[in-house]
């Protein structure tokens, strides 16, 4: 009898309980409305459309599984009056919730494999720019092929604090080739091919605004590709920790008008003569 | 199996061959608990000085100089020091936290208690496993006061930066210990793992088959058995990194590393080997900490619902799934790392069949709930808590793992929320719900009720805002393991969320010591238990005298009879029905 009054007592901290989880629901799930993605400035839209579909299928379940957590405790909580159930099986109420988990999911499966397809399939070739973006302790390098079009060889045996990118100066394709440091800038509307070199450790290339993440791997060259859409100058970001300057290897990219892309260009050109 | 088996003193023992190298998996088991509270403080103030940082950027007060004179001179936290920290306090607390509490601390102590065995199978290389872990970490402590400090490239430890000294400075003599620490750990955990194995197939009382084990145990079973076939992946591919950084190798490092003005002279290595070797022990380790706290959930629920807990089946097969998932995931880590495209559809394929057994776990546990008559006790609260924390940490990891969104929130703090959740949430809850449940068991006394709810609600409401804005970080594009977010413009409106999180987790932080002081006064001058099943369950281990002696039970090992839920049930009398009473003919 002492436990029974006991454990009407404590019956108090489960009605807490309850409404701790509720209040805990509802805040939590108010603050989402406030912090959203970035502002998107590629055309990688069908990523932001799967990530608010997971939003909504997991927000309901959300929901409705911590409403229900709170229900169960408040209403089931120790009283004189009530009695357990010994009732511990049924394969109906089983296989309902272990099929209807698989059904919502399998969707999610496919959207994410067709639009990781997308994501990984080569880029459409016209129009199509390529700039290699090497990534170092901790600055970012981008180089531009120039205006023939090719990229200049390089080898590691030549990094040096003078040859920064190791390129063969022997070779005249590299001779035109744009180095600028920390900086991006592209066109809009054109999709834009990034290969991607560490010479040190690993990075990640992060265009938050973009939806564009993909690590440096020392070794091995990466790419990734987006088509952006709007003008304006947004940050890079490094997204795999590099070492002690990793927080500040930051660099800045600026999506430009054809015709403001092209006058960049040609001043970098006439300026690296 | 029968007593005097092992005539290891049977008369009164010494000191230390009772409490240093014991072979009774009960004074083993709490001895691993114990290094785990101890390193537990350890890790709780690294992560403490990390929100500092996060909290207030750069602004310290000049005694912090006092503490870390090189890590925080004049007061300002240096960013090498401070990736130190985020490491250190990752690796002691998925691995000498909440890997050793749990699985090696309340394994050891339950398993053979809850069988019917007199110790486990092996309990030489019990002993031996515990004074493995204490040298791993005394290493791991030692890596602190070396030249250029613990190690420094994450508790995951990517090469290059791992491997090549002058990468980070915690990559000098810091890492190799590191190293050096988790071959011990490792090596400890698997002999662990073997003991739980053959002792569970093996040494079960009589009558008790698989299928009447409590839940508790199913999920040590499993669990010996995943840290079993995973670490190894971890041992080797930390020597080969003990290899690469000291004998000049280059299983993990290419050509064209060119750091300082030096090239490396290493080729043919990759970094992506090193990644594939951790996490194919890494998502099985995260399973390792979770399923015990699932299985501490159902049994204390069950407990405390008066109820069956239901769907004891379905419990079962999907431990055994989970179990069987985590091998096959660990590239759902590897998204964006490089590795063929391919694979990161085939990982996210079988990283969402997981969410399937997760998923009916929850729904048991809230039919378990149902028609119940709940008794709040302190262990209790943290067994529901970890029901909402698994909710919401759970499903944080349908984003990740699908590799399309998971492209945006890597290396973000929408993965630090979600490992929180689950492995902090699930597992560090489950630590402390078991810790409350079994302290009875283990010491004869009640911890204190009424500081119990305290640390209870501190801990459970503070959690909750340390954790959950970090999703909202996340989505917002804060990336992971940034010293100051504020060097980016895009992240600066973000601080006060970094600033809420802080108060929060020094709230949490603080509320700690409720549980430590609780923990070591009740040991001494807890309410003393005055009957053998105070919390009035079912399962065996409530079968033994209060003060449990060597060999578990002074007569013969009880028999079983039934499964470990009878409450409520009608063909029997009483409220419940333990698994050690035999059947009786009811005469009316």
């Amino acid at each position: 009898m002492a436990e029974n009054i006991a454990a009407n007592r404590d019956a108090k901290h489960g009605m807490g309980l309850a409404l701790a989880i509720w209040g805990i629901l509802l805040v939590s799930v108010a603050y989402f409305f406030k912090y959203g993605l970035p502002e998107l400035a590629s055309e990688r839209t069908s990523q932001d459309t799967l990530y608010y579909v997971i939003l909504g299928i997991t927000g309901v379940v959300y929901i409705a599984v911590q409403f229900y957590l709170g229900l169960y405790i408040w209403k089931f909580r120790h009283r004189d009056d009530a009695v357990g159930s010994y009732w511990h099986d049924s394969h109906r109420l089983e296989m309902a919730w272990t099929i209807g988990t698989v059904v919502v999911l399998i969707p999610l499966v496919f959207a994410g494999l067709v639009i990781w397809n997308d994501v990984k399939a080569a880029p459409p070739e016209e129009e199509m720019l390529t700039i290699e973006v090497v990534g170092a302790q901790f600055q970012w390098d981008m180089r531009y092929p120039g205006p023939d079009g090719q990229f200049g060889t390089w080898r590691p045996e030549l990094y040096s604090l003078d040859n920064y990118l190791g390129l063969d100066p022997d070779d005249a394709a590299g001779a035109d080739d744009i180095h600028v440091v920390n900086q991006l800038v592209i066109p809009v509307g054109r999709p834009v091919r990034i290969l991607l070199r560490s010479k040190d450790v690993q990075h990640a290339f992060f265009l938050p605004n973009f939806r564009v993440k993909q690590d440096l791997v020392p070794g091995i060259q990466t790419s990734v590709w987006f088509t952006p859409v709007k003008v304006g100058e947004y940050e890079i970001a490094c997204a795999e920790l590099c070492g002690l300057g990793h927080y500040r290897m930051r660099a800045f990219l600026s999506v430009r008008s054809e015709a403001d892309f092209q006058t960049w260009v040609a001043e970098q050109t006439a300026s690296s003569d | 199996m029968s007593e005097g088996h092992n005539d290891h003193g049977h008369g009164e023992q010494s000191f230390i061959s009772k409490y240093i190298f014991s072979f009774d998996h009960k004074m083993i088991g709490k001895q691993y608990l114990t290094l785990a509270m101890f390193m537990a403080v350890i890790g709780g103030a690294l992560a403490m000085l990390v929100r500092l940082q996060l909290g207030w950027p750069g602004q310290h007060a000049l005694f912090w100089e006092k503490l870390f004179p090189t890590g925080m001179a004049s007061g300002v936290m240096t960013p090498e020091f401070y990736i130190m920290l985020f490491t250190m306090h990752g690796t002691i607390m998925v691995f000498f936290v909440l890997s050793l509490g749990p699985v090696s601390g309340f394994g050891n102590f339950l398993i053979p208690l809850q069988i019917g065995a007199r110790d486990m199978a092996f309990p030489f290389l019990n002993m031996m496993s515990f004074w493995t872990a204490v040298p791993g970490a005394i290493i791991i402590l030692i890596s602190f006061f070396v030249e250029g400090g613990a190690a420094s490239a994450g508790w995951t430890s990517y090469p290059p930066l791992s491997a090549i000294r002058s990468a980070v400075p915690g990559s000098a003599a810091g890492q190799t210990l590191w190293l050096i620490g988790m071959v011990f750990f490792v090596a400890s955990f698997t002999m662990g793992g073997l003991n739980f194995v053959v002792t569970i197939l093996n040494l079960r009382t009589k009558d008790l088959n698989m299928m009447k084990l409590p839940l508790t145990t199913w999920a040590q079973f499993v669990v010996g058995i995943l840290g079993l076939l995973s670490f190894p992946a971890l041992a080797a591919g930390a020597i080969l990194l003990l290899f690469d950084r000291s004998l000049g190798t280059s299983f993990f490092l290419p050509a064209g590393i060119f750091i300082g003005d030096e090239l490396f002279p290493h080729a043919g290595g990759s970094p992506l080997l090193w990644q594939h070797l951790f996490w194919f022990l890494g998502h099985p380790e995260v399973y390792i900490i979770m399923l015990p706290a699932l299985g501490f959930t159902s049994d204390i629920i069950s407990t405390f619902t008066r109820r069956p807990i239901f769907g004891y089946r379905s419990m079962v097969y999907a431990i055994i799934a989970i179990g069987f998932l985590s091998f096959i995931v660990w590239g759902h880590h590897m998204f964006v790392s490089g590795m063929s495209p391919f694979l990161g559809t085939v990982f996210t394929m079988t990283t969402l069949c997981i969410a399937v057994p997760s998923a009916v776990k929850t729904f048991n546990w809230l039919a378990t709930l149902w028609r119940a008559k709940i008794r709040f006790t302190t262990p209790m609260l943290f067994a529901l808590g970890i029901v909402s924390l698994f909710v919401t940490g759970g499903l944080t990891g349908i984003f990740l793992g699908t590799n399309a969104v998971d492209i945006q929130l890597h290396d973000t703090y929408f993965v630090v929320a979600h490992f929180h959740f689950i492995m902090a949430g699930a597992g560090l809850f489950g630590l402390l719900a078991a810790v409350y449940y079994w302290f009875p068991k283990m010491y004869g006394r009640f911890m204190n009720e009424r500081l119990g709810k305290v640390h209870f609600w501190f801990t459970f409401v503070s959690y909750y805002g340390v954790f959950f804005p970090m999703h909202y970080l996340g989505i917002s594009g804060m990336m992971r393991r940034i010293y100051d977010p504020n060097t980016y413009e895009y992240l600066k409106p973000l601080q006060p969320v970094n600033t809420f999180i802080s108060i929060c987790a020094f709230v949490l932080g603080a509320a700690q010591f409720l549980f430590f002081a609780n923990y070591f006064w009740s040991i001494f001058k807890g309410k003393k238990v005055d009957e053998e099943n105070p919390w009035e369950t079912n399962t065996l281990e409530w079968s033994t005298p209060i003060t449990v002696g060597h060999g578990n039970w002074p007569g013969e090992i009880p028999e079983v009879y039934r499964w470990p839920y009878d409450y409520q049930n009608p063909d029997e009398s009483g409220d419940h029905v333990p698994q050690w009473q035999a059947p009786v003919k009811v005469t009316r």
